[in-house]
């Protein structure tokens, strides 16, 4: 195996140009090198892109630009950060510990495309899109559109994730990320929910976005969900009825953490504590 | 297939190493077995018990996981870097004084995520200190020794 490391994004690139299938990108490194130390991934080469500062930024702006280096720890303690994206930082806070959170990247948390990612969720209600550079070109895409199936994304073997861009908290709307463990910390979820709720100067639901994880092959939205949500003031039976839409989006699986069915049964009531905590935070 | 050694330069407590390491060679096995730093402690191997925890350019980070080659330029910090001339530092005599080590096999990531956190914030409360330990875990002495060793070291820092 070879261990290349990049300074800019263009000897990034050029390297996986290079080397294409036969390469991984490696930024923190806290699922790649588990992954590779217990045998599951074998790459021929690792291109360690950790030393490229143009990835760390943060910008914010009518979108916020998040470069791929940002750390889960920029995210959950960045107090700027939290005030327009809070979903995202909860979710960030609960990756693993202090010492996961410390080098692990969103943009690998999003590359290594597992069904558990917690950070999705949140950018998928934030209407995230992802750019991707190769030495062919640029493309940008919705993130709802990046993730194929379990660890498989639509990215090409010469390209690499450059940005991800997403929208703000709006004035007026709330969102949550809520993550159902058996713990409290170093958990992988068993459910992960992100849900940004705007509400009309009355109380009514004008805008809803829910997304999951830990529930699918990918992470995903549910329209039908939402619908079920607009127009309602989240009384009379709306969460019956939404609820019942994620148990139709979700197909989990039965594994050593929890079995499909209980995944299944929390959707419900998960999303009526969040869709309650999205009204709190607005009205607090 | 053929390993291919990469050259990397960084320094631990303080001393420069130019090293030529196997491309998946983790710090961890790089601190115990080339520098003989054996207090980094192996634990799960997979980045979830802390026992390993060491400060890379003061950060805590589970060398277990950690590949020696994506150092190059860094600083690290092991337990052998908190003690100066025979004399254990404040945070290790504290652990002595509030029985805080037990059979000690996590004791080094403890300290190393402890230094970390009051390098960056001098008077954490006890919430703040136990989320700062959620990725260290004790099977035997327990939490609440270690949350009050803290508490008795910031307590001595900001005494008038």
């Amino acid at each position: 195996m070879q261990f290349h490391r990049a300074q800019t994004l263009d000897e990034a690139l050029d390297l996986l140009g290079e080397l294409g299938d036969d390469a991984l990108v490696l930024a923190g490194g806290t699922d790649a090198v588990i992954q590779y130390l217990a045998g599951e991934i074998a790459p021929e080469a690792f291109v360690h892109i950790e030393g490229i500062e143009d990835l760390t930024t943060v910008s914010l702006n009518h979108r916020t630009t998040l470069g791929p280096l940002v750390t889960h720890r920029v995210l959950a303690t960045d107090e700027v950060i939290g005030a327009v994206h809070p979903a995202l930082a909860a979710s960030a806070r609960t990756v693993g510990g202090w010492q996961t959170q410390a080098v692990g990247t969103i943009g690998g948390n999003i590359c290594n495309a597992s069904p558990a990612a917690d950070t999705v969720p949140p950018l998928l209600v934030a209407d995230a899109y992802v750019t991707l550079a190769s030495r062919r070109g640029r493309r940008r895409l919705a993130l709802m559109d990046f993730f194929l199936d379990r660890r498989q994304t639509v990215m090409d073997p010469d390209e690499m994730l450059t940005a991800i861009d997403l929208d703000p908290l709006p004035r007026g709307s709330g969102e949550v990320y809520l993550k159902v463990g058996r713990r409290g910390a170093m958990e992988v979820a068993l459910v992960g929910m992100a849900v940004r709720i705007g509400f009309a100067a009355d109380g009514t639901v004008d805008s809803a976005r829910i997304a999951l994880c830990s529930v699918a092959p990918t992470p995903r939205r549910v329209p039908d969900a939402e619908k079920a949500l607009i127009g309602s003031r989240l009384d009379g039976g709306v969460f019956d009825a939404a609820g019942e839409a994620l148990r139709a989006a979700a197909c989990p699986i039965d594994d050593a953490r929890a079995s499909a069915s209980y995944r299944r049964r929390t959707l419900g009531g998960l999303l009526e504590r969040a869709a309650i905590q999205c009204r709190e935070a607005v009205t607090s | 297939m053929t390993v291919n050694g990469v050259a990397v330069a960084f320094s631990v407590n303080g001393v420069a190493h130019r090293l030529e390491v196997g491309p998946g060679e983790t710090l961890l096995r790089t601190l115990r077995e080339r520098l003989r730093l054996t207090g980094t402690k192996d634990g799960c191997v997979e980045g979830e018990c802390g026992a390993c925890t060491v400060l890379v350019d003061d950060r805590p980070v589970d060398s277990c996981i950690l590949l020696t080659a994506a150092l190059e330029g860094r600083q690290v910090r092991t337990v052998e870097g908190l003690s100066g001339d025979g004399a254990l530092g404040p945070l290790q005599q504290a652990f002595i004084d509030h029985g805080s080590v037990q059979c000690g096999f996590c004791t080094p990531g403890f300290l190393m995520t402890l230094t970390a956190l009051l390098e960056e914030n001098p008077s954490p409360s006890s919430f703040e200190v136990r989320e700062a330990l959620d990725g260290n875990i004790c099977r035997c002495t327990g939490y609440r020794q270690i949350i009050e060793a803290v508490a008795a070291v910031t307590a001595e820092s900001t005494r008038p």
